[in-house]
């Protein structure tokens, strides 16, 4: 096996927390990465050796991500979906127990494409500002902005998690 | 010791390992003084180690063989299967999670302007709640404290059987109401408010010959109305909210009044 495609290989894990972070449903995300493989392999020029792929490997699943939900929302796809669809997604993924983790999981997907991916680079992948920037193709302060807002999008969210909870305990 | 002022922006570059390591001690001795900040320094941080253990486990899963057939190149790279669709589940995923609404957020962006009536109700609604969900004392012409009043008089000058929907679920507080003008006609407005004093207002109008719903936001960073029209009747839910808070009041507001018309 090529040093190359081991290298890539090796990154498959990283790929599959950011890609289930971004979308959640288990099968979903990894159709994401399949589809980001797919690309980086007829793309196998553009990654110099010598140096990590993760960078370039994000890069290309974060823009397969972007421009598909940019196309479902200029195209409504979103408003026409059947229930089947997100009733199938909405089963609680498998592995990730707890109520804590599924509320914050929630809460994740509920804030915006951007700041979600903006926020997960930094918090859960440990990509510093610069690289994180890079990897989304927006300048330093653009990120930094969606980080902060993400984050207190993302508090606002657990909160009202945490009020109703609170609601429907008084209530029973 | 490096002087400057330092913000909440310090408090992201903190956690995020971007602060200058002169400038720590400076830092660590800011929120020292700071109560409010140094909370809010804390809650971030266990919020992303609920985030980081919540997905800690994706990393010891066994990789599906689907995946690593990719890349030693044992599947054909163009497949003949149907291109994947899990960017629908991710569509799907945004309605779930934001109650349903979310999606026509996403569904509406650029085509909810066409019609000039839900374009006439959403602006509508929020020249109303610019203007009087700034006022701190003249909000409303009816307090909350006199909610029976309210709902009768507005009923009646508005023409609808007007229930002033029950927010504290969404963790906000019936304000009070006033009369307003909407065209030829006349508007109900409910302003509620939470406990940090962030508002929304709920318009309500009989006017109306049409179906659509969908979100207007008038102005980049200006409040967002998430609007219904119906034979008979209009209402918009405005706000500074993020969307998908605003869409899940708004559901929620709406499926009161609705059942308090039809009461």
């Amino acid at each position: 096996m090529d040093e190359k495609k081991a290298a890539i290989l090796g990154e498959i894990p990283r790929l599959r927390r950011y890609a289930r972070s971004l979308l959640r449903d288990r099968d979903s995300a990894d159709d994401l990465v399949q589809d980001c493989l797919e690309r980086a392999l007829v793309r196998l020029d553009n990654w110099q050796t010598g140096e990590s792929p993760r960078r370039w490997l994000f890069t290309i699943m974060h823009h397969l991500f972007i421009d598909q939900m940019r196309k479902v929302n200029r195209r409504g796809e979103a408003a026409m979906l059947p229930l089947e669809a997100g009733e199938a997604v909405a089963q609680p993924a498998e592995q990730l127990d707890g109520i804590a983790s599924r509320e914050i999981i929630n809460a994740l997907q509920a804030i915006s494409p951007d700041r979600r991916a903006a926020l997960v680079m930094v918090a859960i992948e440990g990509f510093s500002y610069a690289e994180a920037a890079n990897m989304l193709g927006v300048p330093a302060g653009t990120l930094m902005s969606r980080i902060a807002r993400g984050r207190e999008e993302l508090r606002g969210l657990l909160d009202d998690t945490a009020r109703r909870r609170a609601i429907r305990i008084v209530e029973k | 010791m490096i002087r400057r002022d330092f913000s909440e922006r310090d408090i992201h570059m903190a956690l995020d390992g971007e602060l200058p390591a002169d400038e720590r001690a400076a830092y660590d001795a800011w929120l020292d003084a700071n109560p409010e900040m140094k909370a809010r320094s804390a809650r971030f941080t266990a919020d992303r180690e609920a985030l980081r253990s919540a997905f800690a486990g994706v990393l010891d899963e066994p990789v599906p063989a689907r995946l690593r057939k990719v890349v030693l190149g044992e599947a054909p790279v163009k497949t003949a299967v149907p291109r994947s669709r899990w960017w629908l589940a991710a569509a799907a995923a945004v309605l779930l999670a934001t109650g349903g609404f979310g999606g026509y957020f996403a569904g509406m962006d650029g085509i909810g302007q066409e019609d000039p009536a839900e374009d006439r109700l959403a602006e509508q609604a929020i020249a109303a709640h610019v203007i009087y969900a700034a006022e701190k004392r003249h909000a409303v012409e009816v307090p909350a404290s006199d909610k029976d009043h309210l709902q009768t008089w507005l009923s009646n000058r508005v023409g609808l059987k007007l229930v002033a929907p029950d927010l504290t679920a969404n963790g906000f507080q019936l304000v009070g109401g006033r009369l307003l003008p909407a065209g030829d006609s006349k508007a109900a407005m409910l302003l509620y408010e939470d406990d940090k004093g962030e508002r929304i207002s709920l318009f309500v109008t009989a006017e109306s010959v049409e179906n659509a719903k969908g979100t207007y936001a008038s102005a980049q960073d200006g409040p967002q109305a998430v609007y219904w029209l119906d034979k008979g009747y209009g209402c918009a839910v405005v706000g500074s909210l993020p969307r998908e808070q605003l869409a899940v009041v708004a559901k929620n507001a709406y499926g009161q009044l609705l059942a308090g018309l039809a009461s």
